[in-house]
């Protein structure tokens, strides 16, 4: 895997003269990505057709930047309306939407832009000079390991919920029983599936996305007939180029933000089978702790906006490098990738670095690229886009319902899905009117199979013997940081409820 | 390039698309087939026999007349897929299923299923044969299958495979009987996860297909193959048949990729299910098929035509088997 600087230079002048289409994929990569239920995978096998008929790198090129784009998409209706667009996006809800409501929303689109620019940026960076390297986190990444990473993203439930800590460990448990819904993961045995073939893998998650967010959002939002409140509103009509500007300041202020958790997301990336939903939940999870003031996150603050967005693009990177160092595909966009590739007879795996390094490096090139095109082309759209939530509900909501039951049914054509959504955002609303945390429930159904997955799988491997999870000195390392990570908010409570004990007495 | 989308896709592109595809011109009643072949696809878009039947539909569409649109039901290793196929779909010989008749009639064999196979759908024909293999990663310290067979009878061997009812796994499962060796087989839920355990060395070997293994180069060493013959030696760093190398009998494990259809369209539009099967024979001799299976990741050993006997006595023989192993298949003791 030697680098050199005339291969890079010949990819970035390769990719400099598909600049139009990079320009076209980015584009729908956004929108795609902006709509729950249409992902980046669907639309390359949809255009199937195109990839095979142009060229390995064209087609490498247009995949590439539609792949990162989606991710970069997913963050705008999770902003705006609280409605993520794909799993990843799911946690920008958290302050995103808080921000909007404020009249913030288009300071909140463009941390998100930025966030995910910088994240994916300096993570393609990053995979190009240590590509061997990192490539090589992936064989220390073993079920064990996955678990410990699970429990990190899950112990955000406790902090989502804690408003009201019973409430929202019982949604959080209500999530996780829904996740659990499908055949088991050994032997195929169907569970809580009431004899409904659709339900054999599992509760769709697009279904719960949509339904629990979308559906239930749209419901609450009739009741009243704006999304903003009346201060929000007046700052929204008056919002111009300084918002603009002043969300670009506002993340550079926080610039380390953006690189860290950015890297959070690189290397869960790697893990082949752990993607973008995720890195962003133990991202905002794990920048949420090391805040000093965590209480603030939820209440639409520019850190809860900047750690999922910069993560699940850094996991966009991540998610490639499985793919291309040893053939095997970290997610699904990846491996319809490595369906083109394969059709164009180009060997992903260590031999593509030796017989073929310009498609895997030039990757990385094209997501550099991508980003810094996207970055021109979404910023002076925050200040048009932004305006989204300036529309009477009345009218957003029906146009909400109707959208994303379409994105509803659009993954696998079934109509079961769409009662499914329906039922989804009947639970989601009682759950809002009643103080349940819908977050709490998405993290457990996402979170949840993974984890059961991984659990049982460790367990076979090892005979049924519990102690393989403190077998492996990484997963050990990794215990021991979520064990500080759950005993340093009482520790600093503590510490302040001392302070505030020696003032007092003083 | 005939540009092929199925309804979901057509319903992604809009309204236009659906509208063109209903103001197709008719052909002549009677004419066989008059309109699309509606392919369903019991796995995920893209995956192994999504990319081998896109392939060979290229060029069946020549000889059938007919274009293909696609639909995908996966879930429950198939289960779903067949179950939509039996229940929703009509029985006209304009719907067919491709499958993987050894993975699939092994899972008829262990899962509790709403349909019968022969009653419900006949395999017609089939495109290739894709031999179960056992490899391992490049830096394992077992260099053949004698080897791993010596450390298996002193301890349990781990082998991911994608999921248990699988021919490959049956494989293994046999081979452990014949020789004395303990394995223990460890499903991943999805092929690239199972080869991922391989390499990273999470589990000593993998148990899988040969052709979706192909693409790993050198951090997979082959060391066995569920044939009589290694029908690609040269990709397989020469691994030997099993029952060469350790003198066992172990029938051949193989997935062949196949059409189905209902059992009740055979009966019903014979000259239909004639029409399917000649030219679907047809596609076989023809060299531009070669350039595209080989192209979809199939290597031209594999591509091998098997008639619906051939189908049908290699589905009996993987029932049996998945009978013979049911307690290790499913979690039934």
């Amino acid at each position: 895997m030697n680098l050199s600087l005339s291969l890079l230079s010949d990819q970035f002048l390769l990719n400099f003269s598909y600049l139009w289409l990079i320009v076209i994929a980015t584009t729908i990569g956004i929108i795609i990505g902006a709509m729950p239920g249409f992902g980046s995978a669907n639309t390359i096998i949809m255009l199937l057709p195109f990839t095979l008929a142009v060229d390995v790198e064209v087609a490498m090129i247009f995949m590439v930047s539609l792949f990162v784009a989606s991710h970069m998409g997913g963050g705008i209706t999770s902003i705006l309306l609280n409605i993520p667009g794909n799993g990843g996006s799911a946690a920008t809800c958290l302050d995103g939407y808080p921000m909007a409501r404020k009249g913030l929303g288009q300071q909140a689109l463009v941390l998100s832009f930025v966030a995910s620019t910088v994240g994916g940026m300096v993570t393609a960076l990053m995979s190009i000079f240590l590509l061997p390297y990192i490539a090589r986190l992936a064989f220390y990444m073993h079920s064990v390991e996955m678990v410990v990473i699970l429990l990190f993203g899950i112990t955000l439930i406790a902090s989502v919920a804690s408003d009201n800590m019973l409430k929202g460990l019982i949604a959080g448990f209500l999530g996780l029983l829904i996740g659990a819904i499908g055949a088991d993961h050994i032997y195929s045995t169907p569970r809580g599936t009431f004899g409904f073939i659709e339900l054999y893998d599992g509760v769709p998650l697009i279904a719960v996305l949509i339904g629990v967010f979308a559906i239930s959002e749209a419901l609450i939002m009739m009741e009243s007939s704006s999304v903003l409140s009346d201060t929000g509103k007046q700052m929204m009509r008056q919002s111009g180029w300084k918002e603009t500007w002043e969300g670009v300041v506002w993340s550079f202020q926080r610039t380390w933000h953006m690189i860290w958790t950015g890297i959070i997301g690189l290397i869960i990336g790697i893990v082949p089978g752990a993607g973008a939903s995720i890195a962003a939940f133990v991202a905002y999870q794990q920048s949420r702790l090391y805040s000093k003031t965590p209480e603030k996150y939820g209440t639409g603050i520019p850190e809860g906006v900047i750690a999922p967005e910069s993560a699940n693009n850094g996991c966009a990177s991540g998610d490639l490098i499985p793919l291309l160092v040893i053939g095997v595909p970290g997610g699904t966009t990846a491996a319809v990738m490595l369906i083109v590739m394969t059709y164009h007879g180009v060997q992903l795996g260590p031999r593509l670095f030796i017989q073929n390094p310009g498609i895997g490096y030039g990757v990385f090139i094209t997501m550099l690229i991508a980003y810094a095109v996207m970055l021109f082309t979404t910023l002076p759209l925050t200040r048009w886009v932004s305006k989204l939530v300036l529309i009477p509900t009345p009218v957003l909501a029906p146009i909400i319902i109707a959208f994303t039951l379409v994105g509803a049914f659009a993954p696998r054509g079934y109509m079961f899905d769409l009662w499914l959504t329906l039922l989804f955002g009947a639970i989601g609303y009682v759950c809002r009117r009643t103080g349940f945390n819908v977050v709490a429930l998405l993290i457990g159904v996402i979170l949840g199979p993974m984890l059961e997955a991984n659990v049982m799988r460790a367990l076979r491997i090892s005979g049924n013997d519990p102690w393989v999870f403190f077998s492996s000195p990484v997963g050990n390392i990794l215990w021991a940081a979520l064990a500080v990570s759950l005993a340093i908010p009482s520790i600093v409570q503590w510490r302040r409820n001392r302070a505030a004990a020696r003032t007092a007495t003083a | 390039m005939t540009i092929m989308l199925d309804r979901r896709h057509v319903l992604m592109a809009g309204a236009g698309a659906l509208a063109a595809s209903l103001a197709r011109p008719a052909r002549a009643a009677g004419d066989f087939p008059d309109k699309p072949i509606q392919v369903l696809i019991p796995t995920g878009e893209g995956g192994g026999v999504d990319q081998a039947a896109r392939a060979f539909n290229r060029i069946w569409s020549k000889y059938l007349g007919a274009n293909f649109e696609y639909s995908y039901f996966p879930g429950a290793s198939g289960q779903v897929g067949y179950e939509v196929f039996i229940s929703k779909r009509p029985a006209d010989a304009y719907n067919i299923l491709f499958g993987n008749i050894g993975p699939e009639m092994i899972m008829y064999a262990t899962q509790k299923v709403k349909y019968k196979y022969q009653e419900d759908f006949t395999y017609i024909g089939s495109m290739d044969i894709d031999d179960s293999v056992i490899w391992v990663g490049s830096s394992s310290k077992f260099k053949t299958i004698q080897e791993l067979v010596e450390e298996g009878k002193k301890r349990e061997i781990t082998l991911s495979t994608s999921r248990l009812p699988h021919p490959s796994t049956i494989g293994a499962l046999a081979l452990a009987e014949a020789t004395g060796m303990k394995v223990r087989m460890i499903p991943y839920g999805g092929g690239g996860p199972a080869r991922s355990a391989a390499i990273t060395g999470e589990v000593d070997g993998c148990a899988t297909f040969l052709s979706s293994s192909l693409g790993l180069g050198d951090q997979a060493r082959f060391l066995t193959v569920f044939n009589d013959t290694n029908r690609a030696p040269e990709l397989t760093n020469n691994a030997p048949p099993v029952n060469q190398a350790l003198g066992t009998k172990i029938p051949q494990m193989s997935g062949q990729r196949a059409i189905a259809i209902h059992t009740k369209a055979v009966e019903a539009y014979p000259d239909r299910v004639k029409k399917l099967t000649d030219s679907f024979k047809q596609v076989f001799a023809d060299p531009e098929y070669k350039t595209v299976a080989e192209k979809a990741g199939t290597p031209w050993e594999f591509i091998q035509y098997g008639d619906a006997a051939s189908c049908q006595e290699s589905a009996k023989e993987f029932v049996e088997l998945a009978d013979r192993f049911r307690s290790l298949l499913t979690a039934t003791k």
